[in-house]
């Protein structure tokens, strides 16, 4: 009798002990990153939990990114138009904030879960001449389609296995809570670089 | 020691029992969709018909007592702990409170959920060991050939529905038809979650905004549609065009699907 009880005080404090760490979204509880993510404001996207790997193959949640501001893409590398062009727009942004590098992140996640692999990635950013500033990112599908959810952005996989996707620049604050976003190829950057300013 | 033992269930019987007095959750089927061509709605050069897999579907919407369940089970989802990130401030307005539906609203314990927002209809597939159909697959699914339909087309069917006001109680689920696959309601009683609703659709309002459709000029949207009298069918892409994941919406509910 004394065990039945003591089995199920442990079951519920077990229970309990877990709500703190759990994700908002999901539910599941964290296996890392949990600090962190307790002091973030509700309205932060670094909420989310999922891991996504890097282009040196290092697994990351989002809210690695925190304490700086940081600008975000979604792109993918096959990409032969848009992709390109909105990576270079995101280059201009970094070379008129030249005085303040090292204080942005700049990061493009990919839609592409199948091919753009780590290496991949690597090698997008060796060939766009992306400096240690940028994070490129891969995610599982459904990870990919919850930060697009997030973000705004709209996208669809072809038969090709290519991706038709809304072009959007989006500028997130210290704590990952999304404060600007530039729709469009080359727009101008007037307003998204005034915004980063204001963001340090 | 007895006595404590005692408390212990008796609340936990209470517990159990309390919130929805009487109420019994249907028991929920998942029916089988075989495998077939779905030709998107919206045609370009690489929107080629798309060969839609054998999948299974919950029969029928996800109820407001199925619901309870889930946000019994996972606190963080009641609507007074909702992170605004994941369901706007509408997230289960038709309840009584965070853990009851409302005596009152007795009549809606078996209609479907609705004012969820896409996170959470994702989070409850997930916690059901499912997830919500892609575009593909629900469009697939409800093309099945309705059965007991009086009217004389489907299409017809639905925009009758679409041109009637929400009805201040949702019927039950399973109240209006069934189809070939066995499937409840697919249309006629709300609209539905998808897992990809932001799909990009070529708004020709972003000309040049995509890789697809840069070369498209003004206007040049309408010829790309599959059946140019679908109308009820513009109505749903271009619904679905205009959600955010976190709204909640009086009409819009989901039901879940497994890949095989």
């Amino acid at each position: 009798m004394k065990i039945l009880i003591y089995s199920l005080f442990t079951v519920v404090l077990f229970s309990c002990s877990n709500v703190n760490t759990q994700s908002a979204f999901t539910g599941e509880v964290q296996k890392s990153n949990t600090a962190a993510v307790g002091t973030l404001s509700s309205e932060s996207i670094y909420q989310l939990t999922d891991t996504f790997q890097t282009q040196d193959n290092k697994n990351v949640t989002l809210a690695s990114f925190k304490g700086k501001p940081t600008v975000v893409a979604m792109i993918f590398t096959h990409c032969t138009y848009a992709c390109p062009r909105l990576t270079a727009d995101i280059k201009n942004i970094e070379s008129k904030l030249k005085d303040e590098n090292g204080k942005v992140n700049y990061v493009l996640v990919s839609f592409d879960a199948d091919r753009d692999l780590p290496d991949t990635l690597k090698k997008y950013a060796t060939s766009m001449g992306l400096d240690e500033n940028w994070t490129l990112l891969h995610g599982d599908e459904n990870v990919v389609r919850t930060l697009s959810v997030l973000l705004n952005v709209q996208f669809a996989k072809d038969a090709e296995g290519n991706f038709s996707h809304s072009n959007i620049i989006s500028v997130l604050d210290k704590k990952g809570v999304l404060v600007f976003q530039k729709e469009g190829l080359g727009a101008d950057a007037a307003e998204t670089l005034n915004t980063i300013r204001q963001l340090f | 020691m007895k006595y404590f033992l005692t408390i212990f269930f008796v609340t936990v019987f209470f517990w159990a029992s309390d919130a929805q007095k009487k109420a019994v959750v249907l028991s929920k089927e998942m029916v089988t969709v075989p495998a077939g061509n779905y030709q998107p709605f919206f045609i370009s050069e690489t929107n080629k018909p798309v060969q839609v897999k054998a999948f299974r579907m919950d029969e029928h919407a996800v109820t407001n007592l199925e619901f309870l369940e889930f946000v019994k089970a996972n606190p963080q989802w009641q609507r007074s702990k909702v992170n605004r990130l994941f369901a706007d401030t509408n997230y289960l307005r038709q309840w009584k409170s965070d853990l009851s539906i409302g005596e009152s609203n007795k009549k809606i314990y078996n209609s479907p959920v609705v004012n969820v927002s896409w996170f959470a209809a994702q989070a409850y597939c997930q916690w059901k060991k499912k997830k919500l159909p892609t575009i593909a697959q629900w469009e697939f699914a409800a093309k099945g050939a309705p059965k007991n339909l009086k009217s004389p087309s489907l299409t017809e069917y639905i925009l009758s529905w679409n041109a009637k006001p929400n009805p201040p109680f949702l019927p039950n689920v399973k109240s209006t038809y069934q189809n070939a696959y066995g499937l409840y309601d697919m249309y006629g009683l709300i609209w539905e979650w998808t897992s990809d609703f932001n799909s990009f659709i070529g708004s020709q309002d972003s000309r040049g905004n995509n890789e697809v459709d840069f070369k498209n000029f003004c206007a040049g949207g309408a010829i790309n549609v599959a059946d140019k009298t679908d109308y009820a069918g513009f109505l749903r892409f271009s619904f679905r065009s205009s959600l955010k994941g976190n709204y909640c919406i009086r009409n819009l509910g989901f039901r879940c699907a497994i890949d095989l």
